[in-house]
């Protein structure tokens, strides 16, 4: 009895938040994308909303454009973390604490002064574009730079690349440093040691990086609303367009809840792998 | 040559991401200023005066303080809530112990775009208006099971027996949680205040949805750029904030450096504490 008011009091109040504010929300959304809409003159429950969404061509197409730029900025970054994560875990020495000093400051620094940078350097008169011609390199500016999936990509890369690098880093640290001596006594070079051994051990980091990285790449909507134009326009913005330009709060929470369902299945896998390549080494 | 080769690559890789990293942010920096209404080369000379109108710009000056009382007050009742959920989580055995804590966590993993229009969903439903307060409560929503994931990692990390020892010793529960228990959870506790601030500080989406016509510093920067082109102004009023939480990250790292020096910890003990919470 004393231990039941104990586990209460502790978690009562932060169970209770999260259950009023946290799942609460998500029921009500799920219940209001499985209704007719206020304009759409009927009442009642219905699945017009998710058919809706999901038949929807455009809605087709800006899947396709957000899942295209949400990979290639993954592995962009994956790209760049990996061989970092080795370095911080390897080589760096005593640069190791303040490197990863500049890592966290770099998440800390705010996302949309960031995105405001990268707007200000890409821009049709902006910087990059500026000083390119002011050194004669070229006579016209570079439209393609700003609003555009590169400038996207360029953004959402360097957005994310604390919460990549760190999982990984995180799984070099606690591998055995032992066990590359030992592959390359037995005679195996460096990318036998990089593929069949390194790259294993890494995994359960990669998973947790996915986990952190390519879901929030794959909803998010201030980048692709500030730097994207037409061209990088994501699912991210047909949310916000449905529930604040247009005010279909039903096909906006339909929209969502796909969105939700999808990034559940996702953090399921991903989680299920993570645990699986731990329990192997 | 074959020994300076990696060490030479290393250097190239790591000067190439903190060029692509703070690269942007020193160049907005350096172009707040610059004495032209636009950001643009050639240099027109030095200027302060898009700070005096920063200073001046009513909105900016209300969205900088939204923000900082929310994040202030998220900060305070999340390290409370988190770390009261942290320990039940960490150190009580009881019947659903691992549903509660998956609540926890999945709140972690679920996008803030979802949670900001469920947010908003939810709040209409109910017929609640949108302000300040619907944003705060949002946002200790995701920031509190931050500072659970920061805390139980710490709690994780060190033994049990220390409390047990206490206890055997003669200590009440309240001096075994002030003397033995807090100073080794002390740099847990910095790093996830400085994280929390950053979370509620930084949050955009959330702030966006719940938010109705109460604007924070995200969404003040994202509405004027919708509307017009960049404005050397929101440089200024950017490198103010980039410099305050350069200073703030500094700060909270010399702090967890002295608290972790205290208990006779060494570097791993930092990098544990950056590593432990995504395990």
């Amino acid at each position: 009895m004393r231990d039941r008011l104990r586990v209460f009091g502790f978690l009562g109040v932060p169970t209770g938040i999260l259950a009023a504010f946290f799942l609460a929300p998500m029921v009500v959304m799920l219940v209001i994308a499985l209704h007719y809409g206020v304009l759409s003159g009927e009442s009642g429950w219905t699945l017009t909303n998710f058919s809706n969404v999901l038949s929807d061509p455009l809605y087709r197409d800006v899947a396709l454009t957000t899942f295209q730029i949400a990979t290639l900025a993954m592995l962009i970054q994956l790209a760049i973390a990996i061989p970092l994560a080795y370095v911080l875990a390897y080589k760096a020495g005593k640069f190791e604490l303040g490197l990863l000093l500049f890592l966290v400051l770099a998440d800390e620094l705010n996302p949309m002064v960031r995105i405001y940078a990268w707007r200000m350097l890409l821009g049709r008169e902006g910087i990059i574009n500026s000083a390119l011609m002011e050194i004669g390199l070229i006579d016209a500016p570079i439209d393609a730079l700003l609003f555009s999936k590169f400038a996207v990509i360029v953004v959402l890369s360097t957005s994310y690349l604390t919460y990549t690098v760190i999982p990984i880093y995180a799984a070099m640290k606690a591998i055995d440093r032992n066990i590359f001596e030992a592959a390359r006594d037995l005679g195996s070079g460096w990318f036998t040691t990089s593929r069949r051994i390194l790259l294993p051990l890494i995994a359960p980091g990669i998973f947790v990086a996915l986990l952190l990285v390519y879901i929030p790449l794959f909803t998010d909507f201030a980048s692709p609303a500030l730097v994207g134009g037409t061209e990088g326009y994501m699912l991210g913005n047909v949310v916000n367009d449905l529930v604040l330009e247009s005010g279909d709060l039903n096909a906006g929470a339909a929209m969502s809840m796909l969105m939700l369902g999808a990034s559940a299945l996702f953090a399921i896998v991903a989680y299920r792998l993570t645990k699986i390549k731990q329990l192997e080494s | 040559m074959r020994r300076a080769a990696p060490g030479a690559a290393s250097a190239v890789l790591v000067v190439v991401v903190l060029v692509i990293l703070f690269g942007p942010v020193l160049m907005l920096a350096l172009f707040s200023f610059n004495d032209s209404s636009i950001i643009s080369l050639p240099w027109e000379g030095f200027t302060t005066h898009w700070y005096e109108d920063a200073w001046n710009n009513e909105q900016a000056r209300d969205a900088i303080a939204n923000s900082l009382v929310v994040a202030s007050f998220v900060t305070a009742i999340s390290i409370v809530l988190g770390t009261a959920a942290a320990w039940g989580l960490t150190r009580l055995r009881f019947f659903g112990r691992g549903a509660i804590a998956g609540l926890h966590g999945s709140v972690l993993v679920v996008p803030w775009l979802i949670i900001g229009v469920a947010g908003l969903i939810f709040f209409s439903e109910f017929s609640v208006s949108l302000s300040l307060r619907t944003v705060a409560l949002m946002h200790l929503v995701v920031t509190f099971p931050l500072v659970v994931a920061i805390v139980s990692a710490g709690l994780v990390r060190f033994q049990r027996s220390l409390e047990e020892a206490a206890i055997d010793l003669g200590a009440s529960q309240l001096q075994m949680l002030r003397y033995v228990v807090l100073p080794q959870i002390a740099p847990s506790l910095a790093a996830a205040g400085i994280f929390a601030f950053a979370w509620s500080f930084n949050n955009f989406e959330i702030s966006f949805f719940t938010g109705g016509f109460d604007q924070t510093f995200p969404v003040w920067v994202f509405s004027i750029l919708r509307q017009s082109e960049n404005l050397p102004l929101v440089n200024a009023a950017s490198t103010v904030i980039a410099v305050a939480q350069i200073a703030a990250v500094f700060g909270a790292w010399q702090l967890i450096k002295m608290l972790s020096r205290k208990r006779g910890d060494g570097k791993d003990e930092l990098t544990d504490l950056v590593t432990g919470t995504v395990r």
